[in-house]
């Protein structure tokens, strides 16, 4: 009865919903004192602990069969979300309907036992995961294949590293063939190999008309794979919409966020190394984006100027500022100053007690995305070999985020694509990009 | 409860898989296996015998000899290291498996349940052990003595026997599983709540074990006055009457077992409740 019931609302909505929530709400207790959780269950009456609210007033409605990407900062709540959605938890307001079968990839091979081998674990997670034994029977050799663990399968889980453990998490997972799959950040592990039979295998869901809930950081991932994608903030659900609308306000905030995270670092560049002779020291490394905005965050494209101060304690011949861009990880990107081009700036005699600023700037940062930092140089020019009077390695760090992911690598070049085909009377057929 | 049954013959085939895994994991990689199961009340056994008889001089009767009182003691100590484990294990059993609790969706009532099945299965291989050696000191090796059997007679003692009654035993156990079960799942929540449950349950059961008779006769706490002790114990009446079928093979007091079969109800119905109850709250208390 039941069952007709929904296939015949479902057939009433099109493809109908795969999961609608009303209000939902999900409130933990905190407590000062463990124990004052145990008073809570003996003196109901009076209430010890304090609300608090990971997920609250959520609306949802997904459509069976589509994609759903779930971004947010840490703690705002999308892992709490996904645990109601899926039935772990129960939630404390309103109320959560869900069509068909799911499976939560939250956490990929819980419940495996170190001592038993990878085949016994298998058994026993299907088991867990609410697979009949003809199930169980059908899938195991797939599961054992996708794994690619080979002679690992047969030996204790506790010798898996960290990537096996994940792939056979994953490949028992996705295997329970559910209607609606959640998945929290499960391919954040894995190589680059093993990461792309996921994708596949989410794609091949995705033909089949399966329901996908996700929750990654990588913006570039859920671009590529969700039509659908909700903001969450604290709790509540701040944005929903397609994906490039979502993903605006989320670097946005991004944006907002990695500028107060750089400054923090930015407080403690003094911990790098610094060295020259000291007749002129450099002071705070400013950097501009758009509009002249002072920011650590930039996007790729955007303008890009450097403002390094200095003050001169002592008279200094021929001093030159230059600026070293490295990428975190001490790749030298790129370095220049102002005195070796074609048209160089000369400074001649700097005296004592002088102080300005000297400006490094380009249209279009061609910076993919990643975190980069600057070293400041200030080199005496006027001896027979340039000699530092102020080096200061890490002067400032700052941060490319690229909403996009139109290209890959350390440099955005302004690539010309065209294919050429050849047609039935022999000549070629064009088609070119220039974007 | 009928909660708890619905659940356990839904997901009958996840709780084999559990029990077989613990089964197995207990004593995976060990060389000797299984024997253990046996080898461990044997060396209990031994401790009692010697801190018991040879230090503290405990006299179990005038006309029980040695073997009879090690046989007593071990039938004893086989039904309690089981209780005991189940009731140290299944406190923790919810802590020890969040991630199950909080990751997937999962009948958490087959945690506790799970360790009582595995440790009545560990007990029921002991047992054989213990009927065996029964059958050893009747028919290989009997009591001689003229003025051991004499006095014996004359209390009316039955000595070594084996026999019929061996059929009750699947009652006895089943009552014990519900009785276990039903403490193992008050315990496995109020742990949630309060995580010092769990260290004094280990503290607990050593005071427990100690207050009912298995190292010692009843009638010797049951002279100077501490006989409530004993009626306010239902182990005391489970292993008394596990001792009667065991070692002499006549029928469990009547009046012992109905009352363990009301604290079995007692148990089951007060641990289950509280433990469905409490059940929505799992993932958030952990």
């Amino acid at each position: 009865m039941y069952e007709s019931k929904t296939s015949s609302a479902a057939a009433e909505h099109g493809g109908g919903s795969a999961i609608v929530a009303r209000g939902l709400g999900k409130a933990y207790s905190l407590y000062d004192k463990p124990v004052h959780r145990l008073y809570d269950l003996m003196f109901p009456w009076k209430k010890r602990g304090r609300e608090f609210w990971a997920v609250r007033d959520v609306y949802l409605d997904i459509a069976r069969g589509a994609t759903v990407g779930i971004i947010g900062e840490n703690g705002a709540g999308k892992s709490s979300l996904l645990k109601v959605l899926t039935g772990i938890t129960y939630p404390t307001a309103g109320e959560v309907n869900v069509n068909g079968r799911i499976a939560s990839l939250l956490e990929l091979g819980a419940g495996f036992h170190p001592e038993f081998s990878g085949r016994e674990n298998i058994r026993l997670n299907c088991s867990i995961l609410g697979m009949s034994d003809d199930e169980i029977a059908q899938r195991f050799e797939e599961i054992v294949e996708f794994s690619e663990l080979g002679e690992f399968i047969d030996r204790p889980v506790k010798t898996y590293s960290s990537g096996m453990h994940v792939r056979l998490g994953f490949s028992v997972a996705t295997s329970v063939d559910p209607d609606i799959l959640v998945i929290d950040e499960a391919l954040a592990v894995g190589d680059e190999h093993f990461k792309g039979k996921c994708v596949n295998r989410l794609n091949e869901f995705q033909e089949r008309g399966k329901t996908i809930l996700f929750v990654s950081h990588d913006m570039g991932a859920i671009k590529s794979m969700c039509q659908h994608v909700i903001l969450m903030h604290e709790g509540r659900v701040l944005e929903q919409g397609t994906a490039e609308e979502v993903a605006d306000e989320y670097l946005k905030r991004a944006h907002a966020r990695g500028n107060e995270r750089l400054s923090a670092i930015n407080r403690t560049v003094d911990a790098y190394p610094r060295w020259g002779s000291g007749e002129i020291r450099t002071g705070e490394v400013e950097l501009f984006g758009a509009n002249n905005r002072k920011t650590n965050v930039f996007n790729p494209g955007e303008p890009f100027l450097a403002r390094i101060h200095f003050t001169a304690t002592a008279e200094c011949k021929e001093p030159v500022f230059g600026v070293g861009l490295y990428r975190s990880d001490g790749t030298y990107v790129n370095g220049s100053n102002h005195f070796w081009r074609r048209d160089p700036i000369k400074l001649g005699r700097v005296f004592d007690g002088e102080s300005g600023y000297v400006e490094m700037a380009f249209e279009g940062l061609p910076l993919l995305q990643g975190q980069y930092y600057l070293t400041a140089f200030l080199y005496d020019h006027g001896k027979p070999a340039p000699t530092p009077i102020d080096h200061r390695e890490h002067a400032v760090t700052f941060e490319v985020l690229d909403a996009n992911h139109l290209q890959h690598g350390i440099l955005f070049l302004p690539t010309r694509w065209s294919v050429h085909r050849r047609n039935h009377s022999g000549g070629l057929d064009v088609v070119t990009s220039n974007e | 409860m009928l909660q708890l049954l619905r659940s356990l013959s839904k997901n009958r085939r996840l709780l084999q898989d559990f029990v077989v895994r613990d089964l197995r994991s207990r004593y995976i990689g060990s060389s000797m296996g299984f024997f253990w199961s046996v080898i461990f009340p044997i060396i209990n056994l031994f401790v009692y015998m010697f801190v018991f008889r040879l230090v503290l001089n405990t006299r179990w009767s005038d006309y029980q000899g040695a073997t009879m009182v090690a046989l007593i003691m071990l039938a004893g100590i086989v039904v309690w290291s089981a209780f005991a484990e189940s009731m140290s294990r299944t406190t923790n059993t919810l802590v020890d498996n969040a991630n199950l609790i909080q990751k997937v969706v999962f009948p958490s009532e087959i945690l506790p349940v799970y360790i009582v099945v595995s440790s009545l299965i560990n007990m029921l291989i002991a047992l054989p052990v213990v009927l065996l050696a029964v059958a050893y000191f009747i028919y290989v090796d009997p009591e001689t003595n003229p003025d051991q059997l004499a006095r014996a007679a004359a209390a009316g003692d039955p000595g070594l026997r084996i026999g019929v009654t061996l059929i009750a035993l699947p009652l006895l156990a089943l009552l014990q599983a519900i009785f276990t079960t039903g403490l193992g799942m008050f315990f496995s929540t109020l742990n949630l709540f309060w995580r010092d449950t769990y260290h004094l349950m280990g503290v607990a059961i050593t005071v427990w074990m100690f207050s009912t008779p298995i190292f010692y006769p009843a009638h010797m706490v049951e002279r100077p006055g501490f006989g409530w002790i004993l009626d306010l114990n239902p182990m005391h009446w489970l292993i008394d009457s596990y001792r009667h079928i065991i070692i002499s093979n006549q029928w469990p007091d009547p009046a012992m077992l109905t009352r363990f079969a009301l604290a079995s109800a007692a148990s089951i119905i007060v641990g289950s409740t509280f433990f469905f109850r409490q059940r929505r709250r799992f993932p958030d208390l952990l």
